[in-house]
This record gives structure tokens, sequence and C-alpha cells, in this order.
């Protein structure tokens, strides 16, 4: 009640009126009602009692804040947060090495960031983690749909195609293996085209109808509150070329990644983005590092590094707050993001209990 | 879609008439300031800035569709996804072959057969659908004077000698490719930027580009400082009008 009434979220031209007639704070603008005010500062009366309207609003807001209710700053103790992280799930990538150096896959309401070469695999794993969101959760899945952002135009629907039919094929077999009843029910709803409907495609063309975009991204989410993982492929691409003022487009990412931690954070989805790599010359050597500068490696929580040596393609874990460092090397099949070694699983019923995110053997023989 | 004026956005008049005192006309100027700025700007309360930037927002934002529909979409047109190359390995590892709505890219040393490739291509793209090709037209654009006219109607005498039977059909076919020679960057670029209205009036199904580099490393002298900049400039602003061309006329390039 007694906030400033410069804090207020009103016009600046009425703040300004209000500061020339002596108001001092919100409680005064309360005390004196939509009659009064509008005489003194000159205004009409409709817009005096809108004014008032914004004020009551706002101290509601702070009372609601200060007397420790949900507002919209989350206050909470860690012991609630350990509980809230240990019971949420992850998105799995289907490759178990990766898998577990990102502590069992890619995290809900982080943001993830997936750097590499042209060519390496990060559409391919996109789009398997925009099918892997949403394998049921008696299959050890989120249960979640998929925003698919695309800048770069390499979003191929037979290669989802392809993915989602492997991944639906390897939950039959889990499913014949454990022959539980709720895992034949959530099969009948896990289909080829369930699976295709509830991938949201959106194709921007320029960095204007992507900012466009995620501006309107809350209210898509409000309405399909299904949404589990948010991917944007190629958020350096429509920011790369045609640039000539650099402030402003640290300016404009930065506000980006403001916008996709809201996001990320009210909607519990995760935010995966690709990135690009551009060389940085140094003394007598070049490097390759991630595209879109030093400013914008703060914007991610977990960066994934995608590289190749040799024939083998490797991913590293470049930065992350709870997991180690390390390399692991990945493979891509006619199915999707796979490990290198199949894993040492004779029996498929045997495998499935332990760890459902395992292919099976028979599987990789008949490729 | 960012060029496009307020107006269009359906934001009121006099909104219009106040934003364009700062020079703010286009939504890309709109989208490209931060919420202080835009309500400062507007004079509006700072949830009304939230809904205008909405309004605007909706304007120049993409239209969203399933993968389902667009797989849809696809498997009802089903020969149209493919330009096949008539040399099956090649189909075979392609997938079907050159991919239409996207962007192929062919490099290899000198003189291993990327002209005569594109030559060939182009006369596949006339023929017929039934044939295998797209029965359109061809927009070529050459950049080392390597192609020569004898050499396509040879190419298309041997090899389908039972379809082009008569000159009749050859005259047909040549008058369908169109040859463009541009020698500079700047021509190059220029020639991409028109070739949108060409497109829907002559019905073309093939855009080929021979080559990109040649021009490119001929004007760009990457030791020079600034070029290295201008050079990827010039790449990328070609790139993406071809990649919008390729996708929404749906043709190979």
């Amino acid at each position: 009640m007694q906030r400033e009434v410069g804090t207020l979220p009103l016009a600046p031209a009425l703040r300004a009126r209000l500061a020339a007639a002596g108001f001092q704070t919100a409680q005064e603008l309360l005390d004196t009602g939509p009659c009064g005010l509008s005489k003194e500062i000159g205004i009409s009366r409709e817009e005096a009692l809108e004014a008032l309207q914004v004020v009551r609003q706002e101290c509601h807001g702070d009372a609601a804040r200060t007397a420790g209710g949900s507002g919209a700053t989350r206050k909470c103790t860690a012991l609630e947060l350990l509980e809230e992280e240990q019971t949420q799930g992850f998105i799995i990538t289907f490759c178990s090495a990766l898998d577990n150096i990102l502590g069992g896959g890619v995290q809900l309401t982080k943001i993830t960031e997936i750097c590499g070469a042209p060519g390496v695999g990060k559409t391919q794993l996109c789009m398997q983690l925009a099918v892997d969101v949403q394998i049921p959760e008696c299959f050890g899945g989120v249960a979640g749909e998929a925003v698919f952002i695309d800048t770069e135009g390499s979003f191929m629907v037979d290669r989802v195609v392809d993915i989602a039919a492997a991944c639906v094929q390897h939950c039959h077999l889990i499913a014949e293996a454990q022959q539980e009843e709720d895992h034949q029910k959530a099969l009948e709803t896990f289909s080829l085209e369930n699976i295709l409907s509830h991938i949201y495609y959106f194709r921007c063309r320029d960095y204007i109808e992507l900012l466009a975009q995620v501006y309107l991204l809350p209210e898509f989410l409000s309405e399909h509150s299904k949404v589990r993982l948010v991917v944007i492929d190629g958020i350096a691409f429509p920011f790369r070329h045609d640039f000539e003022d650099l402030s402003l487009r640290t300016r404009l990412l930065n506000g980006l990644a403001q916008q996709l931690i809201i996001i990320a954070n009210d909607h519990k989805s995760a935010v995966v983005l690709t990135n690009q790599m551009t060389t940085r010359i140094g003394q007598s050597q070049s490097t390759l590092v991630p595209a879109l500068g030093e400013s914008w490696g703060h914007a991610a929580t977990v960066r994934l590094i995608f590289h190749w040596d040799n024939s083998q393609r490797l991913a590293t874990l470049y930065k992350s707050p709870s997991q180690k460092e390390s390399t692991i090397a990945y493979h891509i099949t006619s199915h999707g993001f796979r490990d290198v070694q199949p894993p040492a699983v004779t029996h498929s019923a045997e495998g499935t209990e332990m760890n459902p995110r395992k292919r099976p053997r028979p599987e990789e023989e008949k490729q | 879609m960012a060029a496009k004026k307020l107006r269009r956005a359906q934001l009121s008049q006099e909104m219009c008439e106040r934003l364009s005192r700062y020079q703010i006309t286009t939504c890309q100027d709109f989208l490209c300031l931060s919420l202080l700025e835009l309500m400062k700007v507007t004079g509006q309360s700072y949830y009304e800035v939230q809904k205008l930037l909405c309004k605007v927002s909706r304007a120049c934002a993409p239209k969203m569709h399933t993968a389902y529909e667009m797989k849809l979409r696809k498997s009802v047109n089903p020969s149209s996804a493919f330009l096949s190359t008539t040399l099956h390995s090649l189909d075979r590892v392609l997938h079907g072959g050159v991919p239409c709505g996207s962007l192929t890219e062919i490099t290899s040393p000198p003189g291993c057969g990327k002209t005569q490739f594109c030559v060939m291509v182009s006369v596949l793209a006339t023929l017929p659908v039934s044939m295998g090709g797209l029965d359109g037209a061809v927009i070529y654009i050459d950049t080392e004077s390597a192609f020569s006219a004898e050499r396509l109607v040879e190419i298309a005498a041997n090899r389908f000698p039972t379809y082009f039977d008569s000159d009749e059909k050859l005259f047909c076919m040549t008058r369908s490719i169109h040859l463009y020679r541009e020698l500079t960057c700047c021509s190059v670029l220029k020639r991409i930027m028109s070739l949108e209205e060409e497109i829907i009036s002559k019905k073309v199904k093939l855009i080929v580009i021979d080559s990109v580099a040649s021009v490119v490393r001929k004007e760009f002298d990457t030791k020079l400082q600034g070029n290295l900049a201008e050079r990827s400039n010039f790449l990328a602003r070609g790139a993406s009008v071809l990649k919008y061309l390729a996708e929404e006329f749906s043709i190979p390039v």
C-alpha cells in the first residue's frame, strides 16, 4: 500500500501527471477515488477508473506475495525443490549412453542447447525427442506433446515417421515381454497417427517470425497444456546473417532466452535449442566454438556439443549444473538415435526389465 | 512477413500514427523494441502493451501444422516428392531421387561431371510425369558459361530416343529450359530475388545454379579484411531466398 506511484505499471504520461500533481504512494490514489483523481489531474473519469483498477490489482498482488501465498515469484525451500526434481520426468533419447551423461535424459523446466557442425545429427536428435516425449508414462516417458519450431527447413516428415514407427515397435516389444494391463491400454493410444498429430510444427523464415512466435508461445501452451517439449531447430540461423547491428542482436537473443526460461518454468516443459558452430581464430590455431557469441552461452542450462572423430559421432556434455563433463559415442540408424554397441542383452524380457530404454538385440539383427 | 506494415496488423489508426512519429512502421520495428521502450512510445500501460505485442505477433507468426497434416499432404501426392535421377544406385541412396522442396548441393573437384549432371537433370525435369519427370520448365543460372545447348540436345536424343523422336519434341524441350548467364555476385542475387514471378508465369519445376562457388571465389578474397563477412552474408541471403522458393513451390533446387 505504501508503494510509490512511479513503480506502478501505468502509462508514462499518466505517471508524469501524477508525479506533477504530488501523488506519492498508491494508497493516496486509492483514497482519492476516480472522480477526485480525474478532477485533480485533468483526465476523464473512465481513464481514472482504469488507472485505479490497475493500481488495485498491483497492490492485491503485492499483498498476496508478502503473505507468502503463491504469487508471480516462487518461494519454496530446497527440500520441496528436491522432492519436485526427484519426481520430475526426463525425456529419454533412446541412446542410453547419452541419457546417462545427461543424468536420465533431457530435463524438464531446463533449457538444453545442442551445438554441432552441419550434418552431425542435431535435427535427428530433435526429431527423436519430439517422438520420445510422447511415450506413455508406464514405459518410462512423460506422455506429453511437442512443439517444433523450424528455422532452417530441415524437418523431414518421412524421417519422423520412421523414428516414430521404431519407437512404437519398441514399446510393443516391451509390452509383450511384461504383459501388464496398463501397458496394453497405453499402447492403444500410442499409434503413429497420434504421435504425428501431437507434434505441432511452425516454420519461421526470419528472426521476426521467430520472435513473434515465441511471444505467442505462452498462449499456445496454455491452450495445449500437455506440451512438454519445445524444440527450436536452428536458433542461430536467422540471427547470423544479415544482421548489421550486433548490439540489437544480443538484446533480442537475451530477451528470447528470458522468455524461454519463463516458458520452461511455467509450463514445466523442456526447451531444446540447436546452435551452429563457428570458427574462432586463435593465435596459432582455429577452434570450432558454438555460434552466437559468449553472452549466449549463459542462456542455456545444459550444453551438448556434437562432433566428429574420424567417422565416429561423439557427444560431449559441455556445460551442466549437476553432471560431470564427459564424452560418449552415438549412432544414427534408420530407426533414429541409438547407442554404438548394442547392449549385452540376450533375452529381451530380461533386458527390458532392467532398463526399458535399451533396445533388445533381435531388433538390431533384423537390420 | 517482417516488413508487414502495422496498419495491416489490425492496430488502431491513431496508434499507427503515433508509432510512425517514432519511425516505427513495420512489424519488424515494433518487435525489436523492449517492453519499456514500447510503453514509452505508445504511452500505454504494461498490460495494454502486452496485448498489443500479442496482436502484432499474431500478424507475423507462422501458421501451425501438425506433423500428421504434413504427412497426409505428402502422401496425397507421392510422385511429386522426388525427381528421379534415373541412376538407380543414386536414387536408392537418396531415398528416391533429388528431393522436391529442398536444396541439394553437388560438389566435386573439377572435371567430375557436375555440369553434365545438371544438364541431364534439366532434361529429366522437362519429361512428362509418366516418364518420371516433372513436366515443367527449368531455370538454369549459369555462372561459368559452361552450358552448351548442343550437348543438351545430344543427351536428350541419345538418352530418350523413343520420346524425342521428332525435332518438334526437341524444340519443345529446349524452349522450356531458360538459361541466364550471370557473371557477378550481385547479378546472381538479383536474379534469384526476381525468380518468384518467373516461376509462376513459366511454370518452372526445377532451378539449377551452376555454380555458386565459382562466382563467389572470383569476387571475394577471404584474406582481405571484411570480405569474409560480406561473402557469408551474400551466401546466406541467397540460400534463404532459394530455400523459400524451394519450399513455397515444392520444387527441387
